[in-house]
Protein backbone atom coordinates (compact mmCIF):
# COMPACT_ATOMS: atom_id res chain seq x y z
CA UNK A 1 0.00 0.00 0.00
CA UNK A 2 2.65 2.56 1.12
CA UNK A 3 5.10 1.51 -1.71
CA UNK A 4 3.12 0.72 -4.33
CA UNK A 5 1.15 3.70 -5.72
CA UNK A 6 5.12 5.39 -5.45
CA UNK A 7 6.67 2.98 -7.15
CA UNK A 8 8.11 5.18 -10.50
CA UNK A 9 7.45 1.82 -12.77
CA UNK A 10 6.33 2.58 -16.40
CA UNK A 11 2.74 3.58 -16.99
CA UNK A 12 1.43 2.85 -20.47
CA UNK A 13 -0.02 6.38 -20.52
CA UNK A 14 0.03 9.49 -18.74
CA UNK A 15 -3.21 11.43 -17.70
CA UNK A 16 -3.83 14.84 -17.75
CA UNK A 17 -2.86 16.14 -14.39
CA UNK A 18 -6.43 17.41 -13.04
CA UNK A 19 -5.20 21.19 -12.36
CA UNK A 20 -4.84 20.65 -16.21
CA UNK A 21 -7.87 19.96 -17.17
CA UNK A 22 -9.51 22.38 -15.08
CA UNK A 23 -7.45 25.34 -16.52
CA UNK A 24 -8.09 24.31 -19.91
CA UNK A 25 -12.19 23.74 -19.13
CA UNK A 26 -11.95 27.20 -17.37
CA UNK A 27 -10.61 29.50 -20.25
CA UNK A 28 -13.14 29.27 -22.98
CA UNK A 29 -15.97 29.99 -20.00
CA UNK A 30 -14.26 33.40 -19.34
CA UNK A 31 -13.97 34.39 -22.85
CA UNK A 32 -17.72 33.84 -22.81
CA UNK A 33 -18.35 36.10 -20.17
CA UNK A 34 -16.97 38.66 -21.46
CA UNK A 35 -19.31 38.80 -24.46
CA UNK A 36 -22.72 38.02 -22.77
CA UNK A 37 -22.67 39.78 -19.31
CA UNK A 38 -23.17 44.09 -20.02
CA UNK A 39 -21.82 46.03 -16.92
CA UNK A 40 -24.86 46.97 -14.99
CA UNK A 41 -24.37 51.47 -14.48
CA UNK A 42 -22.93 52.58 -11.39
CA UNK A 43 -19.07 52.50 -10.27
CA UNK A 44 -17.88 48.33 -10.08
CA UNK A 45 -18.57 46.64 -6.88
CA UNK A 46 -14.97 45.91 -7.22
CA UNK A 47 -13.57 48.95 -6.96
CA UNK A 48 -13.44 49.00 -3.18
CA UNK A 49 -12.27 45.75 -2.87
CA UNK A 50 -9.01 47.32 -5.05
CA UNK A 51 -8.89 50.40 -3.57
CA UNK A 52 -8.36 48.69 0.17
CA UNK A 53 -6.32 45.83 -1.49
CA UNK A 54 -3.78 48.64 -2.60
CA UNK A 55 -4.30 49.93 0.90
CA UNK A 56 -3.30 46.29 2.41
CA UNK A 57 -0.69 46.17 0.50
CA UNK A 58 1.00 49.78 1.69
CA UNK A 59 0.29 48.73 5.08
CA UNK A 60 1.91 45.53 4.60
CA UNK A 61 5.15 47.15 2.94
CA UNK A 62 5.22 49.63 6.12
CA UNK A 63 5.50 47.46 8.12
CA UNK A 64 8.29 45.10 6.50
CA UNK A 65 10.07 48.20 6.01
CA UNK A 66 10.05 49.30 9.62
CA UNK A 67 11.09 45.68 11.06
CA UNK A 68 13.74 45.35 8.88
CA UNK A 69 15.88 42.67 9.78
CA UNK A 70 14.66 42.32 13.37
CA UNK A 71 11.19 40.21 14.15
CA UNK A 72 12.06 37.63 10.88
CA UNK A 73 8.76 35.73 11.26
CA UNK A 74 6.43 38.89 11.35
CA UNK A 75 8.58 40.62 8.40
CA UNK A 76 8.25 37.42 6.09
CA UNK A 77 4.48 37.30 6.78
CA UNK A 78 4.84 41.29 5.99
CA UNK A 79 6.48 40.53 2.99
CA UNK A 80 3.71 38.26 1.90
CA UNK A 81 0.84 40.27 2.70
CA UNK A 82 2.12 43.04 0.73
CA UNK A 83 2.90 40.91 -2.39
CA UNK A 84 -0.48 38.81 -2.52
CA UNK A 85 -2.64 42.28 -1.42
CA UNK A 86 -0.47 43.68 -4.87
CA UNK A 87 -1.26 40.99 -7.06
CA UNK A 88 -5.12 40.96 -5.86
CA UNK A 89 -5.17 44.91 -6.61
CA UNK A 90 -4.05 44.62 -10.11
CA UNK A 91 -6.30 41.57 -10.46
CA UNK A 92 -9.33 43.54 -9.78
CA UNK A 93 -8.38 46.14 -11.41
CA UNK A 94 -7.12 44.21 -14.90
CA UNK A 95 -11.31 42.90 -14.35
CA UNK A 96 -12.39 45.99 -13.57
CA UNK A 97 -11.17 47.44 -17.07
CA UNK A 98 -12.21 44.48 -18.73
CA UNK A 99 -15.98 44.69 -17.61
CA UNK A 100 -15.61 48.42 -18.80
CA UNK A 101 -13.03 48.58 -21.72
CA UNK A 102 -12.45 52.17 -22.38
CA UNK A 103 -13.38 53.89 -19.30
CA UNK A 104 -10.86 55.78 -18.04
CA UNK A 105 -12.75 56.32 -14.62
CA UNK A 106 -12.70 52.47 -14.09
CA UNK A 107 -8.85 52.43 -13.33
CA UNK A 108 -7.85 54.18 -10.33
CA UNK A 109 -5.38 56.39 -10.14
CA UNK A 110 -1.76 55.31 -10.70
CA UNK A 111 -0.81 58.25 -7.56
CA UNK A 112 -2.44 56.18 -5.91
CA UNK A 113 0.74 53.84 -5.45
CA UNK A 114 2.60 56.85 -4.86
CA UNK A 115 1.20 58.27 -1.73
CA UNK A 116 3.21 58.23 1.42
CA UNK A 117 3.05 55.26 2.49
CA UNK A 118 0.85 54.64 6.19
CA UNK A 119 3.28 55.27 9.27
CA UNK A 120 3.85 51.43 10.36
CA UNK A 121 2.17 50.62 13.61
CA UNK A 122 4.41 51.39 16.87
CA UNK A 123 4.89 48.05 17.87
CA UNK A 124 5.52 44.38 16.48
CA UNK A 125 2.77 43.31 18.40
CA UNK A 126 0.45 46.05 17.17
CA UNK A 127 1.63 45.54 13.32
CA UNK A 128 0.63 42.20 13.75
CA UNK A 129 -2.95 43.07 14.82
CA UNK A 130 -3.26 45.48 12.47
CA UNK A 131 -2.34 43.31 9.39
CA UNK A 132 -4.57 40.69 10.91
CA UNK A 133 -7.55 43.24 10.72
CA UNK A 134 -6.89 44.47 7.44
CA UNK A 135 -7.09 41.13 6.21
CA UNK A 136 -10.09 39.93 7.80
CA UNK A 137 -11.66 42.85 7.02
CA UNK A 138 -10.80 41.71 3.38
CA UNK A 139 -11.94 38.44 3.25
CA UNK A 140 -15.52 39.48 4.65
CA UNK A 141 -15.49 42.09 1.74
CA UNK A 142 -14.36 39.21 -0.85
CA UNK A 143 -16.77 36.79 0.79
CA UNK A 144 -19.70 38.70 0.95
CA UNK A 145 -19.83 39.40 -3.17
CA UNK A 146 -19.41 35.49 -3.72
CA UNK A 147 -23.03 34.04 -3.57
CA UNK A 148 -24.17 36.65 -6.09
CA UNK A 149 -21.21 37.69 -8.49
CA UNK A 150 -20.89 36.87 -12.29
CA UNK A 151 -19.64 33.48 -12.84
CA UNK A 152 -16.20 34.60 -13.68
CA UNK A 153 -15.84 36.81 -11.03
CA UNK A 154 -16.89 34.47 -8.23
CA UNK A 155 -13.74 32.41 -8.99
CA UNK A 156 -11.63 35.31 -8.49
CA UNK A 157 -13.20 36.67 -5.27
CA UNK A 158 -13.65 33.10 -3.99
CA UNK A 159 -9.43 33.00 -4.62
CA UNK A 160 -8.94 36.19 -2.57
CA UNK A 161 -11.08 35.05 0.26
CA UNK A 162 -8.97 32.04 0.28
CA UNK A 163 -5.79 34.01 -0.11
CA UNK A 164 -6.98 36.60 3.06
CA UNK A 165 -7.93 33.13 5.21
CA UNK A 166 -4.56 31.88 4.47
CA UNK A 167 -2.71 35.08 5.21
CA UNK A 168 -4.23 35.30 8.44
CA UNK A 169 -3.17 31.54 9.24
CA UNK A 170 0.54 32.76 8.45
CA UNK A 171 0.11 35.83 11.03
CA UNK A 172 -1.97 33.57 13.76
CA UNK B 1 -0.78 15.51 -9.55
CA UNK B 2 -2.70 12.02 -7.63
CA UNK B 3 -3.79 10.93 -11.02
CA UNK B 4 -5.97 7.57 -10.67
CA UNK B 5 -3.64 4.88 -11.57
CA UNK B 6 -4.60 3.43 -14.95
CA UNK B 7 -5.89 0.09 -15.76
CA UNK B 8 -8.26 -0.16 -12.58
CA UNK B 9 -11.45 -2.22 -13.49
CA UNK B 10 -14.69 -0.26 -12.65
CA UNK B 11 -13.94 3.33 -12.96
CA UNK B 12 -16.04 6.17 -13.41
CA UNK B 13 -16.76 8.43 -16.22
CA UNK B 14 -19.39 5.89 -17.40
CA UNK B 15 -21.48 7.48 -14.70
CA UNK B 16 -23.87 9.78 -16.54
CA UNK B 17 -24.81 12.66 -13.77
CA UNK B 18 -28.68 13.73 -13.77
CA UNK B 19 -29.17 17.48 -14.13
CA UNK B 20 -30.81 18.37 -10.87
CA UNK B 21 -28.04 20.53 -9.51
CA UNK B 22 -27.51 22.07 -13.54
CA UNK B 23 -25.15 19.97 -15.98
CA UNK B 24 -22.45 21.87 -16.04
CA UNK B 25 -22.64 22.31 -12.37
CA UNK B 26 -22.43 18.39 -11.23
CA UNK B 27 -20.05 18.00 -13.53
CA UNK B 28 -17.65 20.27 -11.63
CA UNK B 29 -18.82 19.19 -8.40
CA UNK B 30 -18.07 15.11 -9.32
CA UNK B 31 -14.76 16.33 -10.54
CA UNK B 32 -14.28 18.41 -7.14
CA UNK B 33 -15.11 15.09 -5.19
CA UNK B 34 -12.88 13.57 -7.34
CA UNK B 35 -9.93 15.83 -6.26
CA UNK B 36 -11.40 15.45 -2.15
CA UNK B 37 -11.19 11.18 -3.04
CA UNK B 38 -7.13 11.95 -3.90
CA UNK B 39 -6.75 13.97 -1.41
CA UNK B 40 -8.32 11.45 1.41
CA UNK B 41 -5.90 9.02 -0.22
CA UNK B 42 -2.76 10.77 -0.22
CA UNK B 43 -3.65 11.58 3.79
CA UNK B 44 -4.00 7.84 4.32
CA UNK B 45 -0.88 7.29 2.31
CA UNK B 46 1.44 10.06 4.24
CA UNK B 47 0.02 9.44 7.78
CA UNK B 48 2.74 6.94 8.18
CA UNK B 49 5.99 8.82 7.05
CA UNK B 50 5.07 12.36 8.74
CA UNK B 51 7.04 13.79 11.31
CA UNK B 52 5.87 14.28 14.74
CA UNK B 53 5.11 17.52 14.12
CA UNK B 54 2.77 17.11 11.25
CA UNK B 55 0.78 14.46 12.63
CA UNK B 56 -1.96 17.03 14.08
CA UNK B 57 -2.06 19.00 11.17
CA UNK B 58 -1.80 15.36 8.99
CA UNK B 59 -5.01 14.24 11.77
CA UNK B 60 -6.93 17.48 10.93
CA UNK B 61 -6.67 17.26 7.48
CA UNK B 62 -8.05 13.81 6.96
CA UNK B 63 -10.69 14.35 9.25
CA UNK B 64 -11.48 17.49 7.62
CA UNK B 65 -11.61 15.82 4.16
CA UNK B 66 -13.67 12.73 5.77
CA UNK B 67 -16.61 15.44 6.44
CA UNK B 68 -16.04 16.85 3.59
CA UNK B 69 -16.42 14.02 1.63
CA UNK B 70 -19.70 12.55 2.94
CA UNK B 71 -21.47 15.58 1.97
CA UNK B 72 -20.42 16.43 -0.91
CA UNK B 73 -21.68 12.23 -1.90
CA UNK B 74 -24.80 13.36 0.36
CA UNK B 75 -25.06 16.35 -2.05
CA UNK B 76 -24.80 14.83 -4.84
CA UNK B 77 -27.14 11.75 -4.51
CA UNK B 78 -29.82 14.63 -3.22
CA UNK B 79 -29.42 16.40 -6.54
CA UNK B 80 -30.15 12.70 -8.52
CA UNK B 81 -26.31 11.94 -9.51
CA UNK B 82 -24.56 9.34 -8.71
CA UNK B 83 -21.42 10.54 -6.52
CA UNK B 84 -18.03 9.21 -8.46
CA UNK B 85 -16.36 6.71 -6.31
CA UNK B 86 -12.79 6.53 -4.98
CA UNK B 87 -9.94 4.67 -7.39
CA UNK B 88 -8.41 2.12 -5.83
CA UNK B 89 -4.75 3.91 -5.78
CA UNK B 90 -3.68 7.42 -7.79
CA UNK B 91 0.07 7.74 -9.35
CA UNK B 92 1.75 10.60 -6.68
CA UNK B 93 3.48 13.14 -9.19
CA UNK B 94 6.48 11.99 -6.99
CA UNK B 95 7.46 9.08 -4.92
CA UNK B 96 6.50 9.44 -1.59
CA UNK B 97 9.43 8.46 0.56
CA UNK B 98 10.06 10.40 3.55
CA UNK B 99 8.03 13.64 5.59
CA UNK B 100 9.14 15.72 2.73
CA UNK B 101 8.08 13.89 0.10
CA UNK B 102 4.64 13.26 2.18
CA UNK B 103 4.48 17.47 2.94
CA UNK B 104 4.67 17.98 -1.23
CA UNK B 105 2.28 15.65 -2.10
CA UNK B 106 -0.52 16.85 0.55
CA UNK B 107 -0.07 20.47 -0.75
CA UNK B 108 -0.56 18.82 -4.53
CA UNK B 109 -3.77 17.37 -3.40
CA UNK B 110 -5.01 20.39 -1.25
CA UNK B 111 -3.79 22.73 -4.62
CA UNK B 112 -5.77 20.04 -6.49
CA UNK B 113 -8.88 20.38 -4.34
CA UNK B 114 -8.93 24.61 -4.44
CA UNK B 115 -8.79 24.45 -8.52
CA UNK B 116 -11.93 21.89 -8.34
CA UNK B 117 -13.38 24.00 -5.94
CA UNK B 118 -13.12 27.23 -7.60
CA UNK B 119 -14.17 25.51 -10.90
CA UNK B 120 -17.23 24.30 -8.94
CA UNK B 121 -17.28 28.48 -8.03
CA UNK B 122 -17.42 29.42 -11.56
CA UNK B 123 -20.17 27.11 -13.11
CA UNK B 124 -23.08 27.81 -10.58
CA UNK B 125 -25.28 30.50 -9.56
CA UNK B 126 -26.84 28.54 -6.77
CA UNK B 127 -25.76 30.86 -3.87
CA UNK B 128 -25.28 27.69 -1.32
CA UNK B 129 -23.83 25.58 -3.88
CA UNK B 130 -21.52 28.99 -4.37
CA UNK B 131 -21.15 29.11 -0.34
CA UNK B 132 -19.85 25.42 0.14
CA UNK B 133 -17.46 25.77 -2.97
CA UNK B 134 -16.46 28.87 -1.25
CA UNK B 135 -16.01 26.83 2.05
CA UNK B 136 -13.86 24.39 0.60
CA UNK B 137 -11.75 26.58 -1.53
CA UNK B 138 -10.47 28.45 1.87
CA UNK B 139 -10.03 25.22 3.92
CA UNK B 140 -8.34 23.93 0.79
CA UNK B 141 -5.74 27.08 1.10
CA UNK B 142 -5.82 27.29 4.87
CA UNK B 143 -4.88 23.13 4.83
CA UNK B 144 -1.86 23.73 2.45
CA UNK B 145 -0.49 26.46 4.24
CA UNK B 146 -0.60 24.47 7.63
CA UNK B 147 1.20 21.66 5.84
CA UNK B 148 3.73 23.77 4.37
CA UNK B 149 4.59 25.31 7.93
CA UNK B 150 4.39 22.01 9.24
CA UNK B 151 7.27 21.14 6.60
CA UNK B 152 9.09 23.82 7.06
CA UNK B 153 8.65 24.56 3.44
CA UNK B 154 8.35 28.55 1.70
CA UNK B 155 6.84 30.02 0.74
CA UNK B 156 3.48 29.38 2.92
CA UNK B 157 1.08 31.35 0.67
CA UNK B 158 -0.01 31.49 -2.68
CA UNK B 159 -1.64 34.99 -4.16
CA UNK B 160 -4.63 33.01 -5.77
CA UNK B 161 -5.41 29.65 -4.18
CA UNK B 162 -7.34 27.59 -7.14
CA UNK B 163 -6.60 29.76 -9.64
CA UNK B 164 -5.36 27.51 -12.74
CA UNK B 165 -1.86 27.59 -14.18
Amino acid sequence: MTSEPSRPGPLPRRRFLLAGVLAMAAAPLAAACTATSPPPPGPDPLEPLAARARADAALARAVADALGGAGQDLAQAANAVAAHRKAHAEAFDQEIRRARPGTGAATPPPASSDAPPPPPPPTAAAAKTALADALKAAEQEARALVPTAPRHRAGLLGSVTASCLSLREVLA
Amino acid sequence: MTSPVPGQPGQPSSNSPKPALGGEATEAVQRALAAEHAAEWSYSLVSVLVAKDMEKVVATGAAQRRTRRETVERMLRDAGATPVPPQPAYQPPRPVTDAASAAELLVTAETDAAGAWRAVLERTDDQGLRQFALDALTAAAVQATRVRRAARQAPLTVPFPGQPG
